[in-house]
């Protein structure tokens, strides 16, 4: 019979007991089927995969079919803005590897698009970023201030 | 054989530890760095026999573990995933069965003394390595197991089959990592503590084989030892170890070694960094630095106060729990030592793993020592101790769970970028694709869903 009738050899045990409670709780969910809790994330959208360097889930989505041009919702805790394209929600997290990622995953710029981008990254500062988009120039672009 | 029900307690909960870490190891994708060339040359390979020799000659000679690569892939018949993380996870189960095994769990005092080794055992920094990684399988992994059965061995009524493993286990160590001499190391060891497992004739044929290998691999093979490393507060890349240092034995050395030691009764330093110096100089020192260092330093004074305790009187135990007690703690030195000399050339906790995992061993004895006192007389700091202790190495348990989670999403995040830097060969071209869908496929956990406060006060990958 076991028994743990002494207070030190109850400290040592209980401890490791809560921890082998929850590697039970992972086996146990995951025994059945399920997702345990403490591997569970969440949908993202394509914009919010950007702006949270998830190159995993943009590619993933882009080859699975989402549009890498069009816009979508973000999560308020996401980025400030409620809805925006990949591109631009790469460019406002400061993520250039993402802006790589999403043009060589067929991302396009035009023109019009491209100097906002360039724009958002020259307000923002961050070198890196604006290389990332100026890598992308289109050859029309000409010269232009971002001033209005 | 009749099992008693504490031991049948540690097992389970054993159990439940490493199948919980198994499911973690399902869920990480292949890594790309390192791992991927190898499966691809896996592949490329003509046969086992045209593995296991592919890498004489080169500086990284572990014929062993590039056939254990070659025929797992010839067994996934395209579950590559499956294959490598199902030989992982074997390894990992096991790890702890023989550290279980290891263990003296007779009584409901052992098993609560069992019950915090095995969160030392799967909580210590050193451990970490061994789950985290894995090119394609894990290189450490299989020598803690070896090491593990050679104590096992040493122990045991001896005969010529337990000989023949010995040798057998030695033989494949080394020619899975260099890091396998550590097998001789325990043998040794547990001959000199007395234990007569294995008989005179093996280790005399273990030696004679090790001189050989080292013969072998260092004399006729090329060496290429330097990495980068820790030092201080710095991490240093090889050329700044060689530009400051210079080559050979120097100040670098001698640091490596004991920073290795410390690592392993401290937690500090990390892979040769003191991350808590560094933290200090950032201004914030993060929880999760605290947890590590204090419960490894209580986890130290619990051992070296049973220590030496033990061998000044001996214990309240029975002499041949003594004469145990004893040789594991020599048999732990010895690993101690022998796991740092090994890692001379630049600091990396996993390379001490094996010490990791014996003083895990020491720390089951220790406690038991001082609850089996704490019964004869008062023990409120015992008592203290132990419960912080513990209640810190529980959350390192499930801090390992963390890096796993973290590590996968990195590892994720590797496949993307490889879709523009295909080979031209055809047959790698059409893996590679295949290993980038499978694992592109496989969700993971975008750090923004885990909560602010894990990254504090779990563990991470420094």
């Amino acid at each position: 019979m076991i028994r743990l009738t002494t207070l030190p050899a109850l400290c040592a045990a209980i401890p490791p007991l809560a921890a082998v409670g929850f590697c039970g709780a992972v086996l146990g969910v995951a025994a059945f089927g399920h997702t345990p809790t403490f591997w569970q994330g969440g949908p993202l959208t394509l914009a919010e995969a950007a702006a949270l360097r998830d190159q995993g889930e943009v590619a993933r989505l882009i080859e699975g079919g989402a549009d890498p041009n069009a816009e979508y919702a973000l999560r308020p805790d996401v980025l400030a803005v409620s809805r925006a394209t990949p591109l631009e929600a790469a460019v406002l997290a400061r993520r250039p590897e993402i802006v790589q990622l999403l043009m060589g995953e067929g991302a396009v710029v035009d023109e019009h698009s491209w100097r906002h981008l360039h724009c958002v990254a020259v307000e923002i500062g961050q070198d890196d970023v604006v290389d990332a988009i100026d890598a992308y120039r289109p050859t029309t672009a000409g010269t232009f201030s971002c001033t209005p | 054989m009749t099992v008693s029900a504490p031991r049948a307690c540690a097992v389970v909960c054993a159990a439940l530890m490493a199948g919980s870490l198994g499911y973690g190891l399902l869920r990480v994708p292949l890594q790309v760095q390192d791992s991927l060339p190898k499966i691809v040359e896996a592949g490329r390979s003509p046969g086992v026999w045209a593995s296991f020799t592919s890498e004489i000659g080169t500086t990284d000679f572990r014929p062993l573990w590039m056939a254990e690569s070659k025929v797992l892939f010839d067994l996934s018949r395209g579950h590559v995933h499956v294959a490598y993380k199902a030989f992982h996870i074997g390894l990992v189960l096991a790890a702890f069965g023989l550290f279980v095994a290891a263990l003296r769990i007779e009584t409901s005092v052992d098993l609560a003394a069992s019950l915090f080794a095995l969160s030392v055992f799967a909580g210590m920094n050193t451990f970490v390595g061994l789950v985290k990684e894995a090119t394609p399988v894990n290189v450490y992994l299989p020598i803690v197991v070896f090491v593990l059965l050679a104590i096992h061995l040493s122990r045991g009524r001896g005969g010529l089959w337990m000989d023949i493993v010995a040798v057998l286990t030695f033989v494949a160590a080394c020619l899975t990592l260099e890091s396998g001499v550590l097998v001789w190391v325990a043998l040794v060891a547990g001959r000199l503590a007395g234990r007569r497992g294995v008989s005179d004739r093996a280790l005399v044929s273990v030696t004679v084989v090790m001189l050989v290998y080292l013969g072998v691999r260092f004399t006729l093979l090329p060496v290429d030892t330097q990495n980068a490393s820790g030092y201080l507060a710095e991490r240093l890349e090889p050329e700044q170890i060689r530009e400051r240092f210079g080559a050979g034995l120097s100040r670098f050395t001698i640091y490596t070694v004991y920073a290795s030691i410390s690592s392993v009764l401290f937690s500090e330093p990390r892979d040769g960094t003191f991350v808590i110096v560094r933290a200090w100089q950032g201004g914030d020192i993060p929880p999760r630095i605290w947890i590590n260092i204090v419960s490894s330093t209580l986890t130290t004074m619990l051992i070296a106060v049973a220590a030496s305790r033990l061998w000044r009187r001996g214990s309240r135990d029975a002499d041949g729990d003594r004469a145990a007690i004893r040789a594991d703690l020599l048999i732990f030195g010895a690993l101690l030592a022998a796991s740092a000399v090994t890692s001379f050339a630049y600091a990396k906790d996993v390379i001490m793993s094996v010490a990791g995992a014996c003083y895990a061993i020491v720390a089951f004895w220790a406690v038991r020592d001082h609850l089996i006192r704490a019964r004869v007389g008062p023990a409120v700091v015992t008592t203290i101790v132990l419960l912080v202790a513990s209640s810190l190495w529980a959350v390192r348990v499930v801090g390992v769970h963390h890096v796993l989670r973290t590590q996968a999403f990195a590892f994720h995040n590797d496949w993307p970028g490889l879709r523009n830097h295909l080979p031209d060969d055809p047959a790698a071209r059409r893996l590679i694709s295949t290993l980038r869908a499978d694992a592109l496929s496989r969700p993971v956990v975008n750090p923004w869903f885990v909560p602010r406060w894990a990254d504090r006060v779990f563990d991470i990958d420094y």
